[in-house]
């Protein structure tokens, strides 16, 4: 079944190589607690991803990046309530798509999923190929002669070793858990790839080879979105960088200029990167405002070395930044924000 | 403080199944701590003029081969056999959580004997043994809750005993012992508060069980003096009319066992559902 | 001195996870132990936190031999040893206020007149505030469940304080932020520490030497790289 194409979309078949593989604009998601309490996880999320791209969403753990995440899959729970819009190239609406299309034709076909930690993520009781001969039936239809060489196919796209095919996940290194993961993950040759915090309690050298990976296939042509509070990792792999503050954007800008020069212009992200041990390994002070009591100016303000008057109003994200001052060593970086 | 994250439509059934679980359980205690005392009426009473008479609107229930009143009869059955569950259940889980915690807590010999010897009593079917027990002693409710919290401690003992065992080994109880933490401390702390409620479960579930359990007893002749009416009893005496085709005096007994059964389990259901730490994961925060 | 000779330690004493391995760390030295995921660091770790018994090798802390460990281990020489976790929500009693949890080991050593002067001037050095104080586990997040657990690590002002992983699971404003907390602790108390990680440059910026696992265990009684002991 094909997915109904949004009547807005020119024309699903040939896709504009200029229209971007996942739009989000507006994206907001509350949790209805009790009490009537809401609690703001995600705000105003606005960003666009293209074919061959990689973003990075970076920002600590509680800052909302997970429901993002589980936003755009579907995934939230009864209380969650989300506004704007998610839409794939296609012209589904990931936000107001039916279960039954996100299930049918979005999970897995639309948006791989490579997930956090692939050992719980893997079915301890069956092998490796058991479980890339299933993904492969249920999503590209292969039947059982084929079967075989196309799950030695699938597992080759990930560099997953053919010799380790019969092998149960318990039985493989992390490294080569995180692989067959991403192998089920490519299966369905989604144009775009979300990645869930893939690099979590990894070292370092697994680190890179994983990050390297899924650099791999985002030069393959696919769109690729990490979520991730290493700042390292993001470095090594992301084309931009979108850092997220208590529930919102505060700064979208290219890898090389965020990370090189001339560096953050959000005073956040600046913190953040100055606490990394290769540079200042000085902490930002104080902590995250709750997303159940949001300031109604800039939720960094209360940290922020530059906070003034301005602050006490939420300042706007102009697709760059969302910050009154723009910091920049010289001051016209800020003129044009 | 806790946070329900589910649906407005998920939530309306759950609390339909509390609240009609909690209002069963509720009438069940009132009727058989209330009428007893208040009713003065002797459920004793035999009419032979009135025997095996199906339900009417003296006799709702109807009346059993030698005229005694069934509705009467089956409240009074009813409180025996509650006793019995409940005293019994409650001695039975004690026993299980102090011998599954005490086994799990200091591991080593002394774990692998007592976890022995309990799959050597488990081994044994419980009514067997439950029948070895109360052929020791003259039939009365004393020895039927003897008999039936003797042999229903094992499973408890199994769960508290997992259940601290994979708690021994969180880091939680390694930074308590690196805090200065005796043994008793870190076992009346940290181990039993955390276990309790999966107790209390099982205590929960204990009662119903211990009750098919005395019904079992004494339908088989083994538990309560048969003219003291026990659910089981009053089964067993009625399986002789069943076969002339009067349901009544075995049917409503029958219900009196299962409805509580169901109500109870209902009610442990909810709190099974209230101690699952799952709150803030759901919220993904 | 807190000295760990040859230490074969495990779970299956067929198959140990630590063998023979050796490391010395001098009072008031920081002392990183870098090594990939899942090599026995953390195993070893517990051992120098009295927390697991060895199957060979010795431990002498403060220039007494470690006899016992667990419960087994007398109270003060537990207590001189403050121990951080990698997952602070494993870590915590669930059940437990975080300034509940902060205050559990003066409890559990008899010096309950202390929690509330202990409490107040730690939390705010940890960065908490008195209302996340209140709260229990589940209601903060993973940084700010870690500054408590660090607290309470610090709350006996232990003479050794040792972190197994601390800040794996945070972002890097937390790790810089818990790193300040246990370095101001050690610069004003003198406590040695033992860092164990896989961070080769947070290791490396925190303390005083790194040592690799390689360089610790597996061959018989090496002593390069480590302080002459005894």
């Amino acid at each position: 079944m094909k997915p109904t194409p949004d009547p807005q979309t020119p024309d699903p078949q040939t896709p504009d190589p200029q229209t971007p593989v996942l739009s989000v604009r507006g994206l907001s998601v509350r949790f209805r607690m009790r009490g009537g309490r809401h609690i703001a996880a995600v705000s105003d999320a606005c960003f666009d991803l293209a074919a061959g791209e990689c973003l990075a969403l970076v920002g600590e753990s509680g800052c909302g990046k997970s429901v993002l995440a589980s936003a755009l899959l579907g995934l939230l729970p009864g209380n969650a309530q989300t506004e704007g819009s998610a839409v794939l190239g296609d012209g589904t609406d990931l936000l107001t798509a039916d279960e039954r299309t996100l299930a049918r034709t979005v999970r897995g076909r639309r948006i791989g999923l490579v997930p956090q930690s692939p050992a719980a993520h893997l079915t301890p009781v069956r092998t490796v190929r058991a479980q890339l001969e299933e993904t492969l039936r249920e999503l590209t239809g292969i039947r059982k002669p084929a079967l075989r060489a196309a799950a030695e196919q699938a597992a080759a796209r990930a560099a997953f070793p053919a010799g380790h095919l019969d092998r149960y996940p318990h039985e493989l290194s992390g490294g080569l858990a995180q692989r067959a993961a991403t192998a089920l993950a490519l299966i369905g040759d989604a144009p775009l790839l979300l990645a869930d915090e893939p690099t979590t309690g990894l070292d370092r050298d697994l680190v890179e080879r994983t990050v390297d990976e899924l650099r791999r296939h985002t030069d393959g042509g696919r769109a690729l979105l990490i979520i991730t509070h290493d700042l390292a990792a993001a470095e090594r792999i992301a084309d931009r960088v979108a850092v997220m503050y208590a529930g919102r954007i505060v700064e979208l800008a290219e890898a090389d200029r965020f990370f090189g020069e001339p560096g953050p212009r959000h005073p956040y992200a600046r913190g953040l990167l100055d606490a990394l041990p290769e540079r200042a390994f000085a902490p930002i002070p104080g902590m995250p405002p709750e997303l159940g009591a949001l300031p109604d100016g800039c939720a960094f303000a209360a940290r922020c070395s530059r906070a003034d008057d301005r602050c006490s109003a939420p300042p706007p994200f102009d697709g760059h930044l969302a910050c009154h001052h723009g910091v920049r060593a010289g001051t016209e970086e800020s003129a044009h924000a | 403080m806790a946070e329900s994250v589910l649906g407005p439509a998920r939530r309306t059934t759950r609390r339909i199944r509390v609240v009609s679980s909690a209002g069963i359980v509720a009438a069940v205690l009132l009727a058989v701590l209330l009428v007893p005392p208040l009713v003065q009426l002797d459920q004793q009473a035999v009419d032979l003029a009135a025997k095996l008479q199906p339900p009417s609107w003296q006799h709702p229930f109807g009346t059993d081969d030698v005229g005694r009143d069934l509705l009467l009869r089956c409240v009074y059955g009813l409180r025996v056999s509650l006793l019995v569950g409940v005293v019994a259940g409650l001695t039975a889980t004690v026993i299980g959580t102090a011998v599954g915690a005490l086994a799990a807590a200091f591991g080593g010999w002394t774990d692998r004997i007592v976890m022995r010897l309990v799959d050597t009593f488990s081994s044994v079917p419980h009514l067997l043994l439950g029948i070895f027990i109360v052929a020791m002693f003259r039939p009365g409710v004393g020895p039927v809750i003897v008999s039936v919290a003797l042999t229903h401690w094992l499973s408890t003992a199994r769960i508290v005993r997992s259940e601290v065992l994979s708690l021994r080994s969180r880091p939680f109880i390694d930074a308590a012992i690196s805090g200065g933490a005796s043994r008793g401390r870190v076992i009346v702390r940290h181990l039993l508060p955390a276990v309790l409620p999966q107790a209390g479960l099982a205590a929960v579930l204990m009662v119903p069980h211990a009750m098919w359990h005395e019904s079992a007893l004494s339908f088989l002749g083994l538990g309560l003096p048969t003219h003291q009416a026990s659910l089981g009893n009053l089964v067993q005496t009625a399986r002789g009319s069943l076969l002339a085709g009067d349901w009544w005096p075995t049917l409503f007994p029958g219900l009196f066992l299962i409805i509580p059964t169901l109500a109870l389990a209902g009610l442990a259901g909810a709190w099974r559902e209230r101690i699952n730490p799952r709150r803030r994961s759901e919220l993904m925060l | 001195m807190l000295e760990l000779t040859r230490i074969t330690a495990g779970y299956d004493p067929r198959d140990p996870v630590v063998r023979d391995a050796s490391l010395t760390i001098a009072p008031g030295e920081s002392v990183g132990l870098l090594g990939p995921s899942g090599c026995g660091k953390s195993t070893l770790a517990k051992v120098a936190a009295l927390l697991h018994r060895p199957d060979a090798g010795t431990v002498v802390l403060d220039g007494r031999p470690v006899r016992g460990w667990r419960h087994g281990a007398p109270r003060a020489q537990r207590t001189a040893v403050g121990v951080v976790f990698q997952q602070p929500r494993l870590s915590a009693d669930p059940r437990l206020s975080l300034r509940e949890l902060i205050a559990q080991p003066l409890r559990a050593t008899g010096r309950r007149a202390e929690v509330t002067d202990r409490v107040a001037e730690l939390a705010p050095a940890v960065g908490l505030t008195a209302e996340l104080l209140n709260r229990r586990p589940h209601e903060v997040s993973d940084g700010q469940l870690q500054r408590a657990c660090l607290a309470r690590a610090l709350v006996l002002r232990p003479r050794w304080l040792i972190c197994d992983e601390m800040t794996a699971m945070l972002d890097a404003s937390t790790t810089a932020a818990l790193v300040a907390v246990v370095e101001a602790y050690r610069r004003e108390s003198g406590a040695g520490l033992l860092a164990v990680g896989h961070d080769r440059v947070l290791l490396e910026r925190w303390c005083d030497r790194t040592v690799g696992w390689q360089g610790i265990s597996g061959r018989v009684a090496t002593q390069e790289s480590m302080s002459p002991t005894g």
